[in-house]
């Protein structure tokens, strides 16, 4: 008895599956999409923006090569962009130039609903509540449960196995030594019982499984 | 933060051998006396003050298995590993840390106002009109001095307290040249300020003006925090080497009783005719004058800070917990915060407190998150999670697809007197089946008595085996026309006539965890019996009879387990594990836990 979501309500036919089992929700709204990838088993949520228009410029240098890759927003495999998100790749003025650099979120990561994502990388398993705002450049490393209504600020880099929360952000604590670990609440066994089996930055296949 | 319902915590045994019988862990600390007080019908109350120390979710906990036993951060001893700063994650070796203290010493800062990680920014204006073949030329690539740190967050700088630098690496060294130029003339810090902003002439003038009343004032010499700290360690090591000189047993660099140093003076001190006929050494004194480290408190200077504080106002003054941060206790106003060097963290090896298994080590590079050892608790106790049988939540609590209304939380709300069905899921990590054994207090503990039933109070778990063997058997007992029918009852669960939860029964049941069905009838909140309000008025009027969240129902519950399985040679848990056949062991475990089912409306 897998728990109904909220898709369920929703007529078939609201999401977009890839080849590579990307749901994409179709009201989504995703600008510069040949910028973005997904890594596979992404789900994208309604009303998200995904910036991906906004990327490096390419510039020519002197000796005539290109240094530049269009590339935006990269996103991993099994990570779930919950609802109302706003995705945009971090700019800043350099070289007296407004950039935009790349982002890249990682693996098995929860975006909760309505948060605004500027940082410059999310590494895998990472939870992030709703409401937050991480801004430009700030870096999330692997384990990190973020606490809704956070704000991270700019630069602010979070080691791994860290709880942050609070405006502006800190270190409150640490998550357990079995932060992502299912505990015998496998992934195959898991789909029909009581009790889902996916957890916070646990693999959150099952969970995308569930969305339809 | 908000709590999410439904919530497991997990009780440790160490509270309460250290509740009961203080002295049972430090007599026997092999022998695991928790279960006896069980025995003796002592139910855990998770309201006691004392169980806020031993509940924590299962993810935190550990399990020793030498001891049979969860183990919690309170009865784990930790190591550590290493120290790495938290913003540039650079190892700092141990001596570092010893000699420089656990702050970073390369670049990285904090704002002392909100605490964020300071940026460096350069001063110099950006060249104008580039296009980005003039940005690669190469005074544009490298902006030159002076830098300056600003917060992104609160908009902050350095410039507000007149520090900027030269160089935009290395700036601890700066940072202290500065602040100890700053302590007894400010001129030094304006020299250097020279190609400022007006704005920041006016500042500095004003922060002068300042320092000349210090000048004028007929203070005694006042150090600097770092010059003290210094002058009083000088005077205590000369004050202790004096009185090792006395005594060539006494204090020289350890205190404890413990060393060998020490012993030989009790015995000298007690042992017959062991007295030396020396003079008995003179008695510490305190630090006397500034050279010895002295600081004498000054009336001219409290009465200097009361016109400041006239003068700034309430936000020219530091909060306490900007003040707590800085480094030095005389700081009391806004502009004498100074950028803090971000504080180090560890990665920490744990071991269990009474046999001294480690349970978790991680490996000592920063940049790898893998650990060598780490005996998780979840994958030796079962994990036991509730939600409720009728109403389903529509969305799960940790992963929220939508945003959430404030309040539209109805599924964690309870309401009081109405009988409730809840599911409680036990699911098994361990490779053997095990026999669980539930018990709960008919009436839950706290001012707001709730009655729960569990209506299967003893049942079977299925082992943990290979996830394929569920798939590949068909005679699986899983009840799946029980499934549907809930299915087809619709999620208000309006008619659940045909599936009423027997007692006595498994409710559900698969490869490794099994269902049972838990009836709570919550208790009414003792204000809103005769008020026709608001549920939210109600929680108000409440909130004034009651204690904070004493109107969340959390339900003690006691879990036993019974299972067999391989001798694994280890004496450790001899208390529970008694030899049965060759190479079977039977063992035996419980524990305490709190099952956090809602709120309960007024």
């Amino acid at each position: 008895m897998s728990r109904p979501s909220a898709a369920r309500k929703a007529p078939k036919g609201e999401y977009i599956e890839t080849d590579s089992g990307n749901k994409v929700w179709r009201k989504a709204n995703i600008s510069g999409a040949p910028n973005i990838t997904l890594g596979g088993r992404t789900v994208i949520r309604e009303d998200v923006h995904l910036r991906g228009d906004l990327h490096r410029l390419s510039t020519t240098k002197e000796d005539g090569s290109k240094s530049s890759s269009s590339h935006s927003i990269s996103i991993g495999r099994c990570s779930v962009v919950a609802a109302g998100c706003v995705i945009k790749p971090p700019c800043r003025v350099s070289r007296g130039v407004l950039t935009y650099y790349p982002m890249k979120i990682g693996d098995n990561v929860f975006i909760g609903p309505n948060s605004t994502i500027q940082s410059a990388s999310i590494s895998s398993h990472v939870h992030i509540g709703e409401h937050c705002v991480l801004q430009p450049f700030s870096m999330v490393r692997e384990n990190v449960k973020i606490l809704p209504h956070t704000i991270v600020p700019a630069n602010m880099v979070i080691p791994s196995n860290s709880v942050v929360g609070g405006r502006p952000a800190r270190i409150i604590g640490e998550v357990g030594e079995g932060w992502g670990a299912a505990g015998g609440a496998s992934a195959a066994g898991g789909a029909g019982t009581g009790g889902e089996s996916w957890v916070e930055g646990g693999d959150l296949r099952e969970l995308v499984r569930s969305i339809r | 933060m908000a709590q999410v319902f439904p919530y497991t915590y997990y009780s440790c045994p160490c509270v309460e051998s250290s509740s009961t019988k203080p002295n049972a862990v430090q007599s026997a600390p092999q022998e695991a006396a928790p279960f006896l007080e069980d025995e003796e019908e002592n139910t855990f109350d998770p309201r006691s003050p004392r169980a806020n120390f031993s509940l924590y979710p299962i993810e935190h906990l550990l399990y020793c298995t030498d001891c049979h036993q969860i183990r919690c951060p309170r009865c784990m001893v930790e190591e550590v590993v290493c120290w790495y700063c938290p913003n540039c994650l650079f190892e700092v070796p141990s001596s570092t840390v010893r000699s420089d203290g656990n702050r970073c010493t390369r670049n990285c800062y904090n704002c002392p106002i909100c605490t964020s990680i300071l940026s460096i920014s350069s001063l110099e204006k950006p060249t104008e009109g580039l296009t980005p073949n003039d940005a690669a030329s190469d005074a544009a690539k490298a902006p030159g001095g002076p830098y300056f740190l600003s917060c992104p967050f609160c908009q902050w700088s350095s410039l507000e307290i007149g520090i900027q630098f030269e160089k935009h690496f290395n700036l601890t060294s700066q940072l202290q040249k500065i602040i100890r130029g700053d302590t007894h003339r400010l001129g030094s810090v304006t020299d250097l300020a020279s190609p400022r902003g007006e704005e920041m002439e006016g500042e500095i003038q004003g922060r002068a003006s300042v320092a000349s009343v210090e000048d004028t004032a007929p203070l005694p010499i006042q150090g600097d925090t770092e010059t003290l700290f210094t002058n009083l360690y000088n005077f205590y090591r000369a004050q202790l080497s004096e009185l090792s000189d006395a005594n060539p047993y006494s204090l020289s660099s350890d205190y404890s009783f413990a060393s060998p140093s020490s012993i030989t003076r009790l015995m000298n001190l007690y042992g017959s005719g062991g007295r030396t006929k020396k003079d008995r050494p003179k008695p510490i004194r305190e630090a006397a004058e500034f050279s010895e480290g002295q600081k004498v408190s000054n009336p001219l200077s409290e009465k200097e800070n009361i016109d400041r504080i006239r003068s700034v106002g309430w936000e020219g003054t530091a909060s306490v917990e900007q003040r707590l941060q800085q480094c030095r206790e005389d700081v009391g106003f806004v502009d004498e915060l100074r950028p803090l060097a971000t504080l180090l963290r560890t990665k920490k090896s744990k071991r269990c407190k009474i046999c001294r298994q480690i349970l978790s080590r991680p490996e000592s590079k920063v940049s790898t998150n893998r650990y060598k050892i780490k005996l998780l608790a979840l994958n030796n106790i079962p994990k036991i999670t509730m939600r409720s049988l009728n109403a389903q939540p529509a969305q799960h609590p940790s992963f929220p697809m939508q945003a959430t209304a404030p309040g539209s939380d109805e599924a964690s709300t309870l309401k009081p007197l109405v009988p409730t069905h809840f599911l409680l899921t036990i699911t098994n990590p361990l490779f053997d089946s095990i026999k669980v054994t539930l018990a709960t207090p008919s009436t839950t503990p706290g001012c707001v008595k709730s009655k729960v039933t569990i209506l299967c109070p003893q049942f079977d778990v299925g082992a943990n085996t290979d996830v394929w063997d569920e798939a590949l058997s068909s005679a699986t007992d899983r009840s799946s026309k029980r499934q549907s029918q809930m299915l087809s009852a619709g999620p208000d669960g309006g008619s659940l006539t045909g599936i009423q939860a027997e007692a006595g029964k498994v409710w559900e049941r698969g490869r490794n965890w099994t269902s049972i069905v838990v009836e709570v009838a919550p208790g009414s909140l003792p204000d809103s019996i005769g008020h026709v309000t608001l549920g939210d008025d109600a929680q108000g009027d409440g909130g004034a009879a009651l204690d904070e969240d004493e109107d969340v129902l959390e339900i003690p519950i006691f879990v036993r387990l019974e299972y067999e399985t391989e001798a694994g040679g280890d004496d450790g848990g001899a208390a529970h594990a008694r030899k049965e056949d060759a190479g079977k062991e039977k063992r035996e475990e419980a524990f305490w836990a709190v099952l956090g089912v809602g709120r309960i409306a007024g």
